[in-house]
């Protein structure tokens, strides 16, 4: 059912499973996308579960007490279209439940508000986004963690220790200290043995300081060698002295002017550091005085961590002082007045390029000119050639070692049709499922000819071919598997010409199964890997200099840096050449590659693939190593958002869609030739 | 490649169309890989079968006893499905050529695989 449509400024709520071809305007397109942003944050984070029909209850994103909107401002606003049976305001969450009386009453307020701007309780104005759910439900903080590769090391030296390292230090000697002072609103610092430049928030390695690290620094960095707590000898050490009042803001150590392992030691004062991940979840961390703070991996790489400018702290007042995660306990925090705190951070200047698991947020690798999304048929052929078909012959025994448990709704698929059926399995890869049901006679079709050899040596019927132009006869075939394929064609013609194909090969009556990367990652209940903390950041933005926090919303309204938004799921089912419609043009639009565990920047994408690193590497929401060794490659995939699969099987000649859903991080369709 | 897979391969090069069925075969290595007869799956097979184009195929590659056509009564008859178990099933080319009847164009089957790609002049639409 489409959502009626309004004019003005207001944007419209559609349906992500609309059939209308209804063009959107660029607004409306950007609207949608934010939308369904929030809803993927929602779920991720908060465990909270979307539906796409109406029913009374609506989750209101960015209208929480989390992110300054109260109760007394947002319920005369919701109250304007019907009765509100409720309104649910979690504490700390950047979201709330409004249930109507009717569903019709929440249909009228989803219409009209989604998008819609209010004012908070500073002044400042937000958008709305709400959603259907079939009941208010978030998750409490359960057990948290610490940004994997995260340690904070306490009592690491004496008081005496303490109290020798701050003396050390000279303020006042040198010239240079006045220099970087202008960059520097709020803070002091020092650097020894390579000077740290804040223009470019990077190392001249050409030019190491002289005198090196401080001599008394040595003997700590021995014992923690020895006893482990790091485990690489650093050549860089800045120290930073910052008054009560004092922060930086939120970011991430520069990849390329530093290894993996970061330590910084505490001293005169303990602090709360807030770690973010670009997810936007964040986790405020303790760090008590005479601890040693060890970032590595993804709490190096990927978490920004930055301390926010104000005089006290927000902390449990059940653990004192102790490490850990601020929790959002209600009952259990209590303010903490900072002092005068001095860190000695120490790290080792890299020599050589960043090659870590995060390319979307590093430097070195964001310097190699991305692929553009490609504008002509032949582009596209050649952006697959490249990150496609070349990169599966590279990776062919690697990919094949981690590809041998056949899904089992496929295989269900494949035992329920009849004995002596002859199936083509369209893109079969090293041919897992050619040998499922031995009543069939299947044939593997697969692009790259070292995934055939595999199939070849498992004793298989495969060919090498492309999917576009399958050599086999029409109408031979009783049924059609495409397992993970299409997500590989890079333009909406392509995908479209490459199911015609296996409609093609059916015969009429035949079925064909279909799977394809979701854009919505961790649709079911799995309990998030990342903290459902109460804010959620906007994302790549400098620290404030006012005491008072930032309101932060569930979704941003400032573009993420790094990202570039495709076009929605909606309009490029408008783009088909059945509709009629000419071909969007996306001029000069670079590919980003999406960095794991996180999700994804957009639909169309490249995905990292760490060839001799972790074996799981190649699906989102994967762990990723905390680093990785292997060369990387990149495959390029454009991944569907809901109804994007139908509605492309929906143009296609002679077919009907049986069965549409979800299995595991894809969409999938069982279609029929008629 | 098995005879019957070769019974469903057909040319696509640019303009051909059902004109490039049957493939021309010609094979310089054929093994035999004796496979469990099941003859209820070899039965449902027989309809599905291009009579022609499995002879023509089966005749380059000197089989004998090859059923020239389905008989009547073919589901019960064992000796014919065993005939037709061994010629679709059995016999494997390992190396030679696939030739497109209208454009002559070849493809290699090597290690048993047949590499059907097409260049892009080729299929360019």
């Amino acid at each position: 059912m489409a959502a009626p449509r309004l004019s003005g400024t207001q944007c419209i709520a559609m349906d992500s499973n609309s059939q209308s071809n209804y063009k959107l305007s660029k607004t409306e397109k950007k609207f949608l996308r934010k939308q369904i942003k929030a809803r993927h944050t929602l779920l991720r984070h908060e465990g909270i579960e979307t539906v796409s029909y109406a029913t009374q209850s609506l989750v209101v994103a960015n209208g929480g007490l989390g992110n300054g909107v109260s109760r007394n401002q947002l319920l005369p606003v919701l109250e304007k279209y019907g009765l509100v049976d409720a309104l649910l305001m979690p504490p700390h969450k950047p979201y709330s439940f409004v249930r109507y009386r009717t569903a019709e009453e929440a249909k009228k307020a989803y219409v009209t508000l989604n998008g819609k701007e209010i004012v908070d309780d500073l002044g400042q104005k937000i958008l709305l986004y709400l959603n259907f759910v079939e009941k208010a439900q978030w998750k409490e903080l359960g057990l948290q963690a610490l940004p994997p590769g995260l340690m904070v090391v306490e009592e690491i030296i004496s008081s005496e220790d303490e109290k020798m390292l701050l003396e050390s230090i000279n303020w006042t000697e040198d010239i240079d200290n006045q220099n970087v002072q202008k960059y520097l609103k709020h803070r002091r610092v020092k650097h020894f043995g390579y000077e740290f430049h804040y223009e470019n928030n990077n190392v001249d390695k050409d030019m190491p300081l002289p005198g090196g690290l401080p001599g008394i620094c040595d003997s700590f960095l021995e014992k923690w060698l020895k006893e482990g707590f790091i485990k690489h000898k650093p050549d860089q050490l800045t120290v930073n002295q910052y008054e009560p009042g004092h922060g930086i803001p939120a970011h991430i150590d520069t990849h390329s002017a530093f290894e993996d392992e970061i330590v910084s030691l505490s001293l005169g004062s303990e602090i709360v550091m807030d770690f973010k991940h670009p997810d936007g979840v964040t986790v405020p961390v303790m760090l008590p005085r005479r601890s040693l703070l060890v970032m590595t991996g993804e709490s190096r790489y990927l978490w920004m961590h930055g301390i926010t400018p104000r005089k006290f702290d927000t902390v449990q007042a059940s653990k004192g002082l102790q490490s850990g995660i601020i929790t959002s306990d209600v009952g259990d925090l209590t303010l903490s007045k900072r002092g005068m705190r001095t860190s000695f951070t120490f790290r080792k200047v890299r020599q050589t390029p960043c090659n870590c698991s995060y390319p979307l947020v590093c430097d070195s690798q964001m310097k190699e000119t991305p692929p553009s999304f490609p504008e002509s048929a032949r582009e596209a052929s050649q952006l697959e050639q490249d990150y496609v078909h070349r990169v599966y012959e590279e990776i062919a025994e690697h990919f094949s070692s981690t590809r041998h448990t056949p899904w089992p709704r496929v295989v269900e698929f494949l035992k329920s049709l009849p004995c002596g059926s002859l199936v083509a399995d369209v893109g079969c890869g090293n041919g897992k499922y050619l040998g499922v049901n031995k009543e069939l006679y299947m044939i593997g079709c697969d692009r790259s000819q070292k995934l055939v050899d595999i199939c070849r040596e498992r004793c298989f019927q495969a060919l090498v071919c492309d999917a576009l132009a399958v050599p086999l006869c029409s109408g031979s075939c009783d049924a059609c598997i495409s397992i993970a394929v299409i997500h590989h064609f890079s333009t909406a013609e392509r995908r479209v010409a490459a199911l015609q194909e296996l409609v093609r090969l059916l015969r009429p009556g035949g079925q064909a199964l279909v799977y394809v990367w979701a854009m919505e990652q961790e649709y079911n209940k799995k309990k998030s890997k990342y903290l459902r903390e109460n804010r959620i950041s906007q994302g790549k933005e400098e620290g404030t200099s006012s005491d008072t926090a930032m309101p932060e919303l569930l979704v941003e309204q400032v573009p993420n840096v790094g990202s570039r938004d495709s076009e929605c799921c909606v309009s490029s089912v408008t783009d088909l050449p059945e509709g009629g419609h000419k071909a969007r043009t996306v001029t000069n639009a670079k590919l980003p590659v999406h960095t794991n565990r996180t999700s994804f920047p957009s639909q169309d994408l490249l995905v990292p693939w760490h060839h001799q690193g972790n074996p799981g590497e190649g699906k989102p929401g994967h762990p990723a190593g905390a680093h990785d060794p292997g060369p990387v490659f990149h495959r390029y995939y454009h991944v569907f958002c809901e109804g994007e699969l139908e509605a492309t099987c929906q143009t296609l000649n002679s077919v009907s869609i049986l069965q549409s859903y979800y299995d595991q991080g894809n969409w999938c369709v069982i279609l029929q030739k008629v | 490649m098995k005879l019957l897979t070769h019974n469903l391969l057909s040319s696509h090069v640019r303009g051909v169309g059902p004109r490039g069925f049957p493939l021309r075969l010609q094979a310089t290595e054929v093994r035999i890989n004796p496979v469990e007869f099941n003859p209820d799956f070899v039965a449902r097979m027989i309809p599905k079968v291009e009579w022609a184009a499995l002879l023509e195929a089966a005749e380059t590659l000197h089989l004998v006893e090859v059923p020239k056509g389905p008989i009547e009564g073919y589901e019960h008859d064992e000796k014919f499905l065993r005939q037709m178990h061994h010629v679709l099933l059995e016999v494997d080319v390992l190396e030679g050529t696939l030739q497109c009847p209208e454009s002559g164009r070849l493809f290699p089957i090597s290690r048993g695989i047949p590499n059907m790609l097409l260049s892009d002049e080729e299929t360019e639409t």
